[in-house]
């Protein structure tokens, strides 16, 4: 049997507990196995991270991709802002962003002769998770004391649009430049549906809260993208913007860096590559007929990963997230707000939540994201009190632990998930890289279906998602 | 409804009297006094912004010795006007608008029908908006608007700056133009008239 990956170990956070305090990982039980994202889908194209090279192949591939970008309107004595956000510390341990960053701020001083450059990292709903980043790669010392978290209730500007006025962060367009550093990885498709994939920091972690809750409560849920492109396109925003520089990912690694001055050129790039990998993997997970997950990651509960694709995904893969047609997924905030006050949905056609996920093993997942939603429709099991006590202290989450129970060991945990639902197929979200760990039930159900799921996107939904979002597979050749 | 069941302390020894936590508090809890950051317990909902965005690291939060818990109870009030009230601001009286505290459209109603005249007084009164402080700005600001109540900003604070577009008010221009890049933007309008028009659960 094949042992488990290593999964990404706990990390010391003001939003998880002490990492002394996680006992047991899931993939440690007994039994325990792992199957590789290259067994499932041999076809899925060579990674440079993890692999041989170590992070050095994400400095010499980030140097590269570089070469290529027109730096020539920054000049010496400008001030340049690198735009980043947390998300991309939360990618393979969150050294290969870290070094990403790094490398653009050597190529920007070393071409152009300009110092002043400083790192601005947007975060999601934990206002100090970038500086937690910042402090661990050690990004101030290296931006010489220039490296700073925003967070959306931070000082506003605002900006206007085809659409009207928004707002976005006053320190993320301080400068006189600014350089959107981020990742290809799909993580939030329920919200974003793969529509302007790259342009969505510019309403997101990049925004101030108006803009954000213009995104999650005012326009619904597939016009909502269209936010990020109002900012991204307002003149404020294109007089400052110089290029992007993405790490590319797939759900097995990191495939490269790619940058652009053209920021669509890139979306339709990356869109591809989403598509078709991330499409693979859902697909597959959405095969999944009945199991429990073991959350197991320094994450909030709805971001822990398996497979490169996150919980919330899998809690919405009963339906197809890139298929624009099916309007809500199971998961979404717009889907969360549409249930009535007896707790159903107020439209026959909103989808349940996964059905196949029968109980939920909170072994170890962060607070700094409203959970409850999860909590009250899927059985969830807390591992230990000092993790619950947490949950009760978050003001995001005063009602995860009403609707969970508590066991004091994952051991005990998972042995009351499995005599509960009488399921023996596990899936755990634990970040193992390149592969899933699980139970060797759900190894073989996999194994077994991936050929077929692999065939269907190929073939049928892959150029679907294409033609749905206007980018043609050209373009958007992986 | 909301618990109220944290309160932030200051460490005065920390406190530079900077006033980010008196710019970012929703509920106006927090002034600066002797050039140092005081907390009005009676006011403050426990939501932590203070604390999360404090540059000195000068603020902790605490468990309340006698938690308060806070909102609106809809069943006191004219369900008819707050119906109205709901709809014009097109959401369905018992659509979620705070995901954090799960404060429903109906309770932000409520509060208006009772008086609230600022995004500030609606937190105040419901918990709305002391979760994560970021996803529910704009239904307030909606709701207020179909009442009539048009709030200016705090000044000098970074509470809220103002009401943003809403679906029904995307320039035709604009969907013609971005029509065919995945935004479905008539499609969408209608699958929120429909949750508006939706049958109540919990009255009917
Ligand atoms: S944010 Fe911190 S330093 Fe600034 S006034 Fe408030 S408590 Fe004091
Ligand atoms: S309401 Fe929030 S920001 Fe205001 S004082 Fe209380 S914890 Fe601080």
């Amino acid at each position: 049997m094949r042992p488990p990956i290593a999964p990404i170990p706990p990390r010391q956070s003001m939003y998880g507990i002490d990492p002394s305090l996680v006992k047991t990982r899931v993939s440690e039980l007994p039994g325990m196995t792992s199957v590789t994202l290259s067994e499932l889908f041999p076809d899925l194209p060579p990674v440079i991270y993890p692999g041989d090279g170590g992070i050095a192949a994400v400095r010499k591939r980030t140097e590269e991709a570089l070469k290529g970008i027109d730096m020539s309107r920054i000049k010496p004595g400008d001030s340049v802002n690198i735009c980043a956000s947390h998300h991309g510390f939360t990618l393979l341990g969150g050294e290969p962003y870290a070094e990403m960053l790094r490398t653009i701020r050597d190529a920007i001083e070393e071409r152009t002769g300009c110092t002043n450059i400083r790192l601005r990292a947007g975060v999601g709903l934990r206002f100090r998770e970038t500086e937690e980043y910042i402090r661990r790669y050690k990004l101030d010392e290296y931006f010489k004391g220039k490296a700073a978290g925003v967070a959306p209730v931070d000082e506003g500007v605002a900006i206007e649009t085809e659409i009207g006025t928004l707002y976005g962060i006053k320190k993320i367009y301080d400068a006189d430049w600014i350089v959107h550093a981020h990742n290809s990885d799909v993580r939030e498709v329920h919200f974003h549906r793969m529509v302007d994939r790259a342009v969505k920091p510019f309403g997101m972690s990049y925004a101030r809260i108006e803009t954000r809750s213009t995104y999650h409560q005012n326009l619904g849920p597939r016009a909502a993208n269209f936010i990020a492109r109002a900012i991204f396109d307002s003149p404020f925003v294109q007089d400052k913007f110089a290029f992007a520089c993405f790490l590319t990912v797939a759900p097995h690694g990191i495939l490269g860096v790619d940058a652009d001055n053209d920021l669509y050129s890139l979306n339709e790039r990356i869109t591809g590559v989403g598509c078709r990998y991330y499409g693979k993997m859902m697909t597959l997970l959405g095969e999944i007929d009945d199991c429990i997950v073991a959350l197991d990651f320094p994450c909030p509960v709805v971001y822990v990963f398996s497979a490169g694709v996150v919980y919330a995904n899998f809690a919405g893969a009963n339906t197809d997230l890139f298929d624009l047609e099916s309007p809500l997924p199971a998961y979404t905030w717009y889907t969360e707000s549409f249930y009535g006050r007896k707790g159903f949905p107020l439209l026959p056609e909103i989808p349940k939540l996964n059905p196949a996920v029968r109980m939920c093993v909170h072994n170890y997942a962060w607070t700094g994201y409203p959970s409850a939603f999860f909590s009250e429709h899927i059985p969830t099991v807390v591992v230990g009190s000092e993790q619950a006590d947490l949950f009760n202290r978050d003001p995001q989450n005063l009602n995860y632990m009403k609707h969970s129970v508590l066991s004091e060991s994952t051991e005990s945990a998972m042995d009351f998930a499995r005599k509960a639902t009488g399921v023996d197929k596990v899936l755990i979200f634990d970040g193992a890289p390149g592969g899933i760990n699980l139970s060797p039930p759900l190894r073989d159900f996999l194994l077994s279906r991936a050929p077929e799921v692999n065939r269907r996107v190929e073939e049928e939904l892959f150029p679907k998602w294409l033609r749905q979002r206007g980018v043609f597979a050209t373009s958007a050749a992986a | 409804m909301k618990l109220v069941d944290l309160m932030p302390v200051v460490d005065t020894g920390k406190c530079k009297g900077c006033k980010t936590c008196v710019r970012v508090c929703p509920v106006l809890a927090v002034k600066i006094e002797g050039k140092v950051a005081v907390v009005d317990l009676d006011r403050c909902r426990g939501c932590a912004d203070c604390e999360q965005r404090c540059p000195e690291y000068a603020i902790a939060m605490v468990r309340r010795p006698e938690p308060v818990s806070v909102g609106v109870n809809v069943d006191e009030l004219d369900y008819q006007r707050i119906r109205e009230l709901c709809l014009k601001a097109r959401f369905h009286p018992e659509q979620t608008v705070c995901y954090c505290t799960g404060t429903r459209a109906d309770e932000v109603a409520g509060a208006i029908l009772l008086g609230a005249k600022t995004p500030e007084d609606v937190s105040f009164m419901t918990g709305l908006r002391t979760g994560c402080k970021v996803e529910c700005i704009e239904p307030v600001l909606r709701l207020l608007e179909a009442a009539g109540i048009h709030p200016e900003p705090v000044p000098d604070g970074w509470q809220w700056y103002g009401r943003t577009v809403t679906a029904w008010e995307i320039p035709e221009h604009v969907k013609q133009k971005y029509a065919s890049r995945g935004f479905y933007f008539d499609e969408d309008i209608e699958i929120l008239d429909r949750v508006v028009s939706a049958p109540l659960q919990g009255k009917e």
